[in-house]
């Protein structure tokens, strides 16, 4: 293997390393949430560091890599994309850590009804998901899994648009949690957030597969 | 499209029983320069070799297609080699003064073609030195010999020396690979200043150099075009998988 690609291969193990833990900082968030569970909160905390620490790592390894081995083609793709990932993985690590500090603030566990009637839990089912999804495919290098966010996104979006009148009418019915409950609007709109960079993430991987952009264009089709 | 200044078609070269060149067919527009990258041997000096006919001087070499300047088949039997020699310029892998002062290397074209106005072949020598971006340098110097200035000054002393017999197309083969880094970044800014008066095909093994100076950029292996597109997207996007692999570095 020439010099070049073991530099490669090392930078993406690194970055399915990142997405991976984002994804399990993600999981954390949403048991934290069901399970009212500070220890999962202190954890989030602490892993946010490291999710840090591996941005500014696969900064530097991208930059090294261009500046020392001027890569071309696929090659250039793939460091462009993952710079571009791994900015992506970081905000969606922002997001997960952002929500378990308003899980902090929560005076009292939310109770299954209202978790239900937010589509809370199925939000995160929906953006792990996708996030899962586009791992696999950089992992594989396929473009399948990736191009099924987009319709996915669509799904956290909706439930997003809905969230004033959802959350608003929880509040009416009881207004002594409507501190608590105003914390579940935040939630929602990160995970919207979390479903947007997940569609970015997305983009990249055609871009680096297929040298597509998918950026900016209504319709995703390849 | 503009009209081309450059053109192959079909055009086959035999080295006795072996094939160097294989059904090449390729376009340059005039004032656009093109890359020709691929391994050795690959075909891509015998093909620039073709636009001014060095390969006759090789026993043995027989060419079927066309090779065309502005239209016109250089390989027809009309062709008077010297006079497409004077429209195409050539400059060498290692700078090749010749062992005369400075000035008399850029006269030397316009001596030999019978040139005798003083006046006028010192107006071309200054012109030509300015254009190869060498002027400056040499200015206080022009009597000096032309082996006792720097091998990157040579080189573009010998690029001073094609310019003035007035060519339309300049052929290079690997002009800076006996270059240090600043020498190639002078002739690589040179090259792309040229390119406003002439048609320049530069065979080069060095792949950024490629990217930097061309506008186009063609890839060769065994003989064949392997692709010929815009040298953005032969450096992001190349469609041909053989090309991928030899900018990549996976083989070649």
């Amino acid at each position: 293997m020439s010099h070049l690609n073991t530099e490669l291969e090392r930078l993406k193990e690194d970055t399915i390393e990142m997405w991976s833990l984002v994804i399990s900082q993600l999981e954390r968030a949403k048991l934290a949430i069901e399970n009212f569970d500070d220890n999962l909160v202190n954890e989030i905390g602490a892993n946010e560091k490291r999710v840090d620490a591996f941005e500014l790592k696969l900064d530097m390894d991208c930059e090294n890599i261009l500046a020392l081995f001027n890569p071309v083609a696929n090659d250039l793709r793939f460091v462009l994309s993952v710079l571009k990932i791994n900015y992506n993985l970081e905000r969606i690590g922002d997001y997960a850590k952002g929500i378990s500090r308003c899980i902090k603030q929560t005076k009292e566990p939310f109770s299954d009804e209202v978790l239900r009637e937010t589509h809370i839990i199925s939000m995160f089912e929906v953006a792990l998901d996708m996030l899962k999804c586009t791992l696999e495919s950089f992992e594989n290098e396929t473009n399948q899994q990736a191009i099924t966010v987009f319709s996915k996104d669509e799904y956290l979006d909706q439930i997003n648009r809905e969230a004033n009148k959802a959350i608003s009418d929880i509040i009416k019915k009881d207004i002594d949690k409507a501190e608590d409950t105003l914390q579940l609007l935040s939630f929602i709109r990160k995970l919207e957030r979390v479903g947007d960079q997940t569609q970015n993430i997305a983009e990249e991987i055609v871009f680096y597969l297929e040298a597509k952009v998918l950026k900016h264009k209504k319709n995703k089709t390849l | 499209m503009s009209k081309l200044k450059v053109e192959a078609r079909d055009f086959n070269l035999y080295y006795g029983d072996f094939q160097a060149l294989k059904n090449i067919n390729f376009q340059a527009e005039p004032n656009t320069i093109t890359a020709f990258i691929g391994p050795s041997g690959c075909g891509k000096s015998t093909f620039l070799r073709s636009f001014n006919r060095m390969n006759d001087l090789i026993v043995g070499v027989r060419t079927t297609g066309e090779t065309t300047i502005d239209g016109v088949n250089v390989y027809d039997k009309s062709i008077n080699v010297d006079e497409l020699r004077k429209q195409v310029g050539m400059v060498f892998q290692k700078p090749n003064p010749f062992p005369k002062s400075i000035f008399e290397n850029v006269a030397y074209g316009l001596r030999v073609n019978g040139v005798k106005d003083k006046t006028f072949i010192e107006e071309k020598v200054v012109s030509s030195l300015k254009q190869a971006a060498l002027w400056e340098e040499v200015k206080d110097k022009l009597k000096k010999s032309a082996l006792a200035i720097s091998g990157g000054q040579q080189q573009r002393l010998c690029i001073a020396r094609a310019l003035a017999i007035s060519p339309s197309i300049i052929l290079m083969d690997e002009p800076a690979s006996a270059l240090d880094p600043i020498s190639t970044a002078k002739i690589e800014d040179l090259v792309y200043e040229l390119k406003k008066d002439y048609t320049i095909i530069i065979v080069t093994h060095n792949m950024q150099q490629a990217g930097r100076v061309s506008d186009r950029t063609a890839f060769f292996y065994m003989g064949d075009l392997v692709e010929c597109d815009d040298t953005t997207t032969i450096f992001t996007n190349p469609k041909n998988i053989q090309t991928q692999n030899y900018i990549t570095g996976r083989f070649g």
